[in-house]
């Protein structure tokens, strides 16, 4: 049995890796020590998170400063539009988790189905986001509205944008994967697309709860 | 003799990040709040957060460095917002 | 050198240093005016010699990033230039016309080289960086399309690499962003807005794939690293360079008349902009030490690693100093934005063209991967000086900056600005004379290229 996480930090002794980054290893030995898929797509993926983090922070801290304006313009965002996206998106982060378990059996069909199932999701994201988008709009609200708003807007459209990304990544991952571009052997292309989907997941697991839940 | 279809750990992880997801929005729709329910919420968050690298992102089976790469990330994130929260309070 | 038309790379190097050696001695002129205003005048008022200084910049960074292209995609796409004539026919193009317009400049004055060629019809001068004459600008864009029409059809028909595909979209980015200098609102905030679109976009977006594509040629062909490590690397720190680049643009838009929210947009993504240039020196220093041949060409490796660290420090920390709204409160437009106009300009860009010469000379004159080794002793001397002056000057400039931006903004009793230029003066004249220390160093660099070997040293 494996250690707790918190444990496994202090006991083994910190293997740093060389900051030579080959970036070849990933190709070579895909379930070992080395991240899922292409090394690339994590240094991607460690400066988006920072880039969101930067962001969060700034959110943050700004509302510190304006409390009361934060927490009235908060007030008109659709809870339920921004919850139902996390379940959207966390289904799709799991459809893609088992696309990633049907190739490793070598079935190339199968990922093919989750990987489709998860850009559904994905899409239906979009729309929802979309609905929500417009309302903002119709009742006149822009970037230049406050800096809540501005916030708001320019948060949930980052990620928005991420999320096309992240759709448009793992499609081309479905059509290299229909045309059987993948074996249990080799995958990494799968693992670098899930990965990078999981990211988009991950930021708005905290983007949720920031902006629309904490007042 | 049936046996209960088996989950996926997976999937167990999917439907408990769907559970803490609905108790998030329960905790935004009730409208209560503090200190202590905004700490929850961002326990919460990092905990999900981290079962989303571990689990699906496949962090723990690599290196502990970039597990606790992630970690320290989500950790500074979340406890940075708890700080902000805590300021706006005074 | 593998193709012989890759020999068309040399007439642009050498103009390329010769625009150079004029930049630095019409830097030396506004650097004299700062602290005695009225040398030189009225031959040639500062405001002339300023716009002669920083054009001679960009026309002989072009002549630079045009020969590195020249010379580096025949090697890539293996197979020689489309057509070599078309590349020294628009060499002679560019540089005539590229002489005509720096004339135009010292000798008839602005408003009479306007009327002269025409201004009146397509109105584009007047405008900082972008004072060509509109028919000049014309030429650039004449220029840039057979340019990219030459290595393209290069490009297309040869081998297809990461380091010629990188190159080409720079290269294209840059000449489709030239494009908005034809742009000219009469609205001064639509105006300013669309500017930037030709000055940030391009020496923080489009430039830098440039920088990048070239800093991955010199590297694989000077330590011998897989290309694929070193493509990947290059993948990387351009996806980085273009997301915090493009939306960093914001950061030019705090004071303009754009909307708010610029503030917060520009402040964090060009707060992150350093990211792709520390990326790019552990690169540049992480193939370095995982080399597997020894270059003969120590220079070459010594300008490379140079120009990654001085890029991360002028354009990733001295950007860094004054790009957060707050901070660019105070100081926007003062010297800290000189002190880093200054480095970044000469980390990236300069010290980028140097190094793909400095790579390729031996190729292109000696027919040898390397110059002799007196010649790369003066290379090598050359760097220090002027890198050390180049620190020093930035230095004193950030200085001058500190002071200014205090007295004549933050402090209670806030001072005019001539009289604070005057309580600065100090600065300025430490600036002047590091200056000259630059220009020392340039000519030994120059003088790197005739040098000989000394036979009794290297017998002895």
């Amino acid at each position: 049995m494996r250690p707790p996480f918190f444990f496994a930090v202090a006991l083994r002794t910190p293997r740093v890796p060389e900051f030579s980054l080959t970036m070849t290893d990933s190709v070579q030995k895909p379930h070992s020590d080395s991240l899922p898929g292409d090394f690339a797509i994590w240094i991607f993926i460690f400066a988006e998170l920072l880039v969101f983090g930067v962001f969060f922070l700034a959110y943050a801290f700004s509302r510190a400063n304006n409390v009361e304006l934060f927490n009235e313009s908060q007030v008109h965002l659709d809870r339920v539009a921004g919850a139902v996206n996390t379940v959207v998106l966390l289904t799709s982060s799991y459809f893609v988790v088992r696309a990633v378990a049907a190739i490793r059996t070598d079935d190339s069909r199968r990922c093919g189905h989750w990987l489709g199932a998860a850009i559904a999701m994905g899409g239906v994201f979009l729309v929802i986001k979309m609905f929500e988008f417009a309302a903002k709009f119709s009742a006149g609200i822009s970037l230049s509205t406050n800096t809540f708003f501005m916030f708001y807007l320019s948060l949930t459209f980052f990620h928005f944008m991420h999320v096309i990304l992240g759709m448009v990544i793992l499609a081309a991952v479905l059509l290299k994967a229909r045309g059987g571009g993948y074996s249990a052997a080799d995958h990494t292309g799968v693992e670098t697309g899930a990965s990078y989907w999981h990211m988009v997941d991950l930021v708005w697991l905290i983007l949720f709860p920031l902006v629309y839940v904490i007042h | 003799m049936t046996t209960t279809p088996r989950l996926r750990p997976c999937t167990v992880i999917w439907l408990v990040l769907l559970a803490l997801t609905g108790l998030t929005w329960f905790i935004g729709q009730k409208g209560t709040t503090g200190l202590g329910i905004v700490s929850f919420v961002l326990a919460v968050t990092l905990f999900k957060s981290q079962m989303v690298a571990d689990h699906f992102m496949g962090l723990k089976h690599v290196r502990p460095f970039w597990r606790g790469l992630v970690f320290g990330y989500l950790v500074v994130v979340c406890s940075l917002i708890g700080v902000a929260y805590y300021v706006s309070l005074s | 050198m593998q193709y012989s038309s890759q020999a068309v790379a040399k007439p642009y190097f050498i103009a390329a240093i010769g625009l150079f050696i004029g930049q630095i001695l019409f830097g030396l002129i506004i650097g004299t005016q700062y602290v005695i205003g009225d040398f030189l005048f009225p031959e040639i008022p500062f405001n002339v010699a300023r716009m002669v200084h920083t054009n001679l910049l960009i026309v002989w960074l072009l002549f630079g990033f045009m020969g590195a292209a020249y010379y580096l995609v025949p090697e890539e796409a293996e197979r020689e230039l489309f057509s070599p004539k078309l590349a020294i026919a628009m060499f002679w193009i560019f540089l005539v016309a590229g002489a005509l317009t720096i004339l135009g400049y010292l000798l008839v004055p602005y408003s009479g080289l306007a009327q002269m060629t025409g201004n009146a019809l397509l109105p584009t001068m007047g405008r900082e960086f972008l004072e060509q004459p509109t028919i000049t600008k014309i030429g650039i864009v004449v220029v840039a399309l057979a340019f990219l029409y030459n290595i393209g059809m290069t490009i297309i028909t040869g081998r297809k690499t990461v380091v010629n595909i990188v190159l080409l979209t720079g290269l294209t980015g840059l000449a489709v962003l030239f494009l908005f200098s034809f742009y000219n609102p009469s609205n001064l905030v639509l105006d300013k807005m669309f500017w930037w679109w030709v000055v940030h976009l391009w020496v923080e977006g489009v430039w830098e794939l440039i920088m990048g594509a070239i800093l991955a040629f010199v590297l694989i062909r000077l330590t011998g690293v897989d290309r694929e490590i070193i493509e990947k690397w290059l993948y990387v720190i351009i996806a980085m360079a273009l997301i915090t680049g493009i939306i960093g643009t914001g950061h030019h838009y705090y004071w303009i008349g754009t909307p708010e929210y610029w503030q917060w947009w520009g402040s964090i993504f060009s707060a992150l902009e350093p990211i792709p240039f520390f990326m790019m020196t552990v690169f540049a220093f992480t193939m370095v030490n995982r080399r597997r041949k020894e270059h003969p060409n120590k220079a070459a490796t010594l300008w490379a690693l140079g120009c990654a660290v001085m890029a991360f420090l002028g354009a990733g920390v001295w950007g860094f100093l004054h790009t957060l709204a707050p901070v660019n409160f105070y100081t926007h437009g003062s010297q800290i934005t000189a002190a880093h106009g200054h480095m970044a300009f000469y980390g990236a860009y300069v010290l980028i063209v140097i190094t793909m010469i400095s790579y390729a000379w031996p190729h292109l004159h000696h027919k040898a991967p390397a110059a002799n080794g007196r010649a790369q002793l003066f290379e090598m001397w050359s760097f220090w000086i002027m890198t050390i002056s180049i620190v020093f000057i930035t230095l004193f400039l950030t200085g001058a900056g500190i002071l200014q931006v205090y007295l004549q903004r933050v402090s209670d009793t806030p001072l005019p600005f001539m009289v604070v230029q005057d309580k600065i003066a100090l600065f300025y004249w430490l600036r002047l004379w590091t200056g000259v220390i630059f220009f020392v160093g340039l000519c030994l660099y120059v003088y790197s290229f005739f040098a000989k070997e000394n036979k009794s040293l290297a017998s002895s």
